[in-house]
């Protein structure tokens, strides 16, 4: 098991360097740079001090060379900063010598992208599973029906507009949640509870939003799981039994029912990082999804690389960690591994 | 029982940070001029810093004005006049600027304000290791010298006459906080003192910006406490926020101007709207060095052949105007002679039928040599400026042009096509700038790869004339040279005036002192002098 977990983790890196060369090469695709972006454009800007700030980039080095230093950067974990005006470190804070700490933009950003997929992935998971039990024992009768249409429903409906119309009827018409932000402008001022309250009134609607265009395919993936599982002979054995239904269903179904689920949540990792461009930008969360648009417009490329590369060892790390759980619940995989 | 409370506790909750309603009457009766209260509003962007010399967007050039001072400014006519200049003269030779500081006046740290500051910040912009793209205009400067501290003097090696305007464009950053700093990285950017009427409060990345009432401004006392500005990306979410009374002010579009405020009684009662000239036009360019755009018949048909009103009331619900030089109309640089094309296609063909365009396959579209004339309007992400290449594309069907639209990514547009001069006609953009010199835009030496000449406009004349009027300091003398300029550009046609747009500004009637109508330089030109009655204000915004 050790050994194998070595090999996987050894494999990661040439194929991290690969992934990064492959993004680093379409990145420097799209044409322009820079200083096309910031003040391109300004009669007042001359092309001279365009050119020095490029060579001060090294934007005007061979592409392999701008690599090469990019990954000589990163072989010690160096996301250097943003070509931005603010400069500001990519990932983590810095402190300069008189104890003023720059925050990272990731730093900043990640952690309420995270907040809000992990409850978005409670959210759906909690109301994914009974709705895809109650479909699976309820197969093709009115309740499947209607939870089958009502999960498509919320699948097609175009996020945005429903957010919209979330925020007219919730923030203007009736004033019971706020619009956007995740801050009430008194914020600093409330007790640490109302603060607590604040944020979650100001996340409820992108959450909401956000879960429900997951909540169909993972709903379905457990009602199809589910009937699977109930036509196995075992079911058939445990109801001969004279096993309570619920037991049938819950304990010796639903378990079963379940191990898939877990390579599509390891699978889910990854997308926990990535923010919806949308969703921030209507809800104006600056969140990461923000950050990476924001980024690729301004062809910021040390912090579209830093999102690249983390995004890349996550969704790797991901994987892992979605065989190991494999191999954790299902003896079969386990004794797979082990030969 | 225990529901009940919980949905009181809910409603109460949600309820808190909104003020009482305040009825219409109370809204629009006379309020005598107060101190205090905040003002919020929102913007699409975030500064990258609040030193504008180091940071491009609009974003931050619209905080920092509230921080920081330059030594000139523009008037509500925009006619410059001192800022932290008292008065200025102008030597004989017209090649030295004296400008005399106005005595004791102090950064916000209280700190004293001086001649030395103004050198400092001058020394910055010009110095090789600083990443601005300005720093041309200052390093024409041959001597920047400070006899005393309330006087800074500027020697050009020839005479300049856009030095003044870049004295008023160049914010003075205070040198006892910035002296051996790297000003690039410097976390002064972020933590910026000024001498503004107001002074940063508090930053939260992504959210907001908060600026208190600076005690020791230069310029007398702003009458509002706080200003706040909340980073509010999509439009549509910056309208419900106005709707819901959690912002003041906005940009509106013209739709949310002519169409949604009118049908909605409950935001007319609560939010005044105002329309101002807007700083920028809407053209449509050629690429002169292209066949048939070198034939002036040909652009001069193409601009018969645009119904300029049409666009107006179609792209911007009439909420603009045509216009028919590079400048604000009723300024004094703008040429009063001049009258905008009028739309005429019978006299667009007779043009095109003079230079060899007629149809004589029989196709519908007219040709020349065998050749079709067709092309390619090229044009940016920007819906108004869509919508303007469609109408024009239905314009010039009619008189046999075949025209086709691409529409780009701004990154893309400009590294592929403008630098490369790639294209042969684009709708684009450029400034209604308050100083005339358009050097830059339209004199025949800028056409290099990454320069602003990229149409290939060549015309000896307007490159004498515009040689002239960097020449030349007296306004009254400058302005008969502008006006001659706008007088070629005009006969040359080599871009087609699409129309200036008006900024639609809509705030909150709580707000007091706004001039309505607007002067030319726009309604935030008092601002400071803007107030908000004690009984209109905000309750959630706790008064320091």
């Amino acid at each position: 098991m050790i050994r194998y977990l070595a090999k996987r983790l050894f494999w990661m890196v040439p194929l991290l360097v690969g992934i990064s060369l492959i993004s680093f090469l379409i990145m420097h695709l799209a044409p322009g740079d820079i200083t096309t972006t910031e003040a391109g454009f300004n009669p007042k800007a001359s092309e001279e001090s365009r050119q020095k700030l490029r060579k001060l980039y090294h934007l005007d080095e061979p592409l392999l060379v701008q690599y090469s230093l990019w990954l000589k950067r990163m072989a010690t974990l160096d996301f250097g900063e943003s070509f931005a005006g603010h400069q500001r470190p990519v990932l983590w804070e810095k402190k300069d010598e008189k104890g003023n700490v720059t925050k990272g933009m990731i730093q900043e950003a990640l952690p309420i992208t995270l907040l809000i997929n992990i409850l978005g992935l409670v959210l759906i998971v909690v109301a994914a599973l009974p709705l895809g039990v109650i479909s699976a024992v309820y197969q093709n009768r009115p309740p499947d029906r209607a939870i089958t249409v009502f999960v498509f429903i919320g699948f097609a409906v175009p996020g945005f507009w429903l957010a919209l119309i979330m925020m007219y009827w919730l923030g203007v018409v009736h004033a019971w949640l706020p619009i956007s932000g995740i801050h009430s402008l008194g914020y600093e001022r409330m007790s640490w509870l109302a603060q607590g309250w604040d944020v979650g009134r100001h996340l409820a609607t992108p959450v909401f939003i956000s879960a429900l265009g997951g909540l169909a395919g993972i709903s379905l993936f457990v009602r199809n799981g589910m009937l699977d599982v109930l036509h196995q002979d075992y079911i058939t054995t445990a109801r001969a039994k004279g096993l309570p239904e619920n037991t049938v269903v819950y304990r010796h179904a639903l378990r079963n029912a379940l191990l898939p689920l877990i390579t599509l949540l390891g699978l889910s990792i990854p997308g926990l990082i990535g923010g919806s461009v949308i969703a921030e930008s209507l809800f104006a969360i600056p969140g990461m999804g923000k950050l990476f648009y924001d980024a690729v417009l301004m062809r910021d490329f040390p912090v579209i690389m830093g999102i690249l590369t983390i995004g890349a060892a996550l969704t790797l790390i991901g994987n892992l960690l979605a065989d190991i759980a494999y191999a954790w619940a299902d003896p079969r995989v386990r004794r797979g591994v082990g030969q | 029982m225990l529901r009940n409370f919980l949905l009181t506790a809910c409603l109460a909750l949600a309820a808190c940070g909104k003020q009482a309603a305040v009825s219409a009457a109370d809204l629009d009766r006379p309020y005598p001029p107060e101190q205090g209260g905040a003002l919020v509003d929102a913007m699409s962007g975030e500064p990258s810093g609040l030193i504008a010399m180091l940071a491009g967007e609009s974003a931050a050039a619209a905080i920092a004005a509230n921080l920081f001072n330059s030594l000139l400014k523009y008037d509500k006519n925009l006619e410059l006049e001192g800022e932290l200049a008292k008065s200025w003269e102008v030597s004989k030779d017209q090649k030295t600027i004296t400008f005399h500081l106005k005595p004791g006046m102090k950064w916000a740290d209280g700190a004293a304000l001086t001649s030395a500051d103004v050198l400092f910040t001058w020394k910055l912009v010009t110095d090789d290791n600083t990443r601005t793209p300005y720093g041309a205009d200052y390093k024409l400067v041959l001597k920047a010298e400070t006899p005393n501290p309330l006087t800074f003097r500027v020697t050009y090696a020839q005479p300049y006459a856009p030095a003044l305007d870049s004295w008023a464009g160049l914010q003075v950053l205070p040198k006892h906080l910035l002296e051996g700093q790297d000003i690039n990285t410097t976390p002064f950017a972020r933590h910026p003192v000024g001498s503004h009427y107001y002074q940063l409060d508090e930053w939260k990345n992504g959210e907001r910006i908060s600026l208190k009432r600076n005690p020791n401004a230069t310029q007398g006392q702003a009458r509002i406490d706080r200003l706040v500005s909340r980073f509010i990306p999509d439009p549509a979410a910056q309208f419900l926020e106005l709707m819901a009374d959690n912002i003041d002010s906005m940009g509106l579009s013209p739709i949310q101007y002519a169409r949604i405020f009118p049908a909605r009684p409950e935001l007319t009662r609560k939010i005044a709207q105002y329309k101002e000239l807007g700083n920028a036009y809407t053209y449509l360019g050629f690429n002169l060095k292209h066949k048939p755009w070198d034939d002036r018949r040909v652009r001069l048909a193409i601009n018969y052949a645009i119904d300029k009103q049409e666009l107006i009331d179609g792209v911007l619900l009439g909420l603009g105007e045509p216009i028919a030089s590079p400048y604000k109309p009723g300024t004094r640089w703008s040429n009063p002679n001049l009258k905008p094309y009028p739309y005429d296609p019978a006299k667009a063909k007779q043009l095109l039928k003079e230079a060899g365009f007629e149809d004589h396959d029989g196709d519908g579209i007219l040709d020349r040599d065998g050749k079709p004339l067709a092309f390619e309007i090229l044009t940016n992400q920007n819906k108004q400026r869509e919508l303007s290449a469609v109408l024009i594309q239905r314009r010039l069907k009619e008189i046999g042009i075949d025209v086709k639209i691409r529409v780009l990514e701004w990154a893309s547009f400009i590294g592929r096509f403008i630098k490369t001069g790639d294209f042969d006609v684009v709708v684009l953009g450029w400034s209604l700038g308050q100083e005339p010199d358009q050097f830059n835009i339209w004199h025949s030496s800028q056409q290099d790869p990454g320069k602003f000449n990229f149409i290939g406009y060549n015309n000896p004349k307007v490159d004498k004339l515009l040689e002239q009027g960097r020449l030349e300091l007296n306004p009254d003398k400058r302005m008969k040279i502008y006006h001659q300029f706008a007088q070629q550009l005009y006969d040359d046609s080599p871009i087609v005036y699409l129309y200036a747009g008006y900024g639609l500004p809509a705030i909150h009637k709580r707000v007091k002192g706004i001039d309505n109508p607007a002067p030319p330089a726009g309604i935030g030109h008092n601002s400071y002098e803007w107030y908000i009655p004690e009984p209109l204000r905000r309750t959630e915004i706790a008064e320091q």
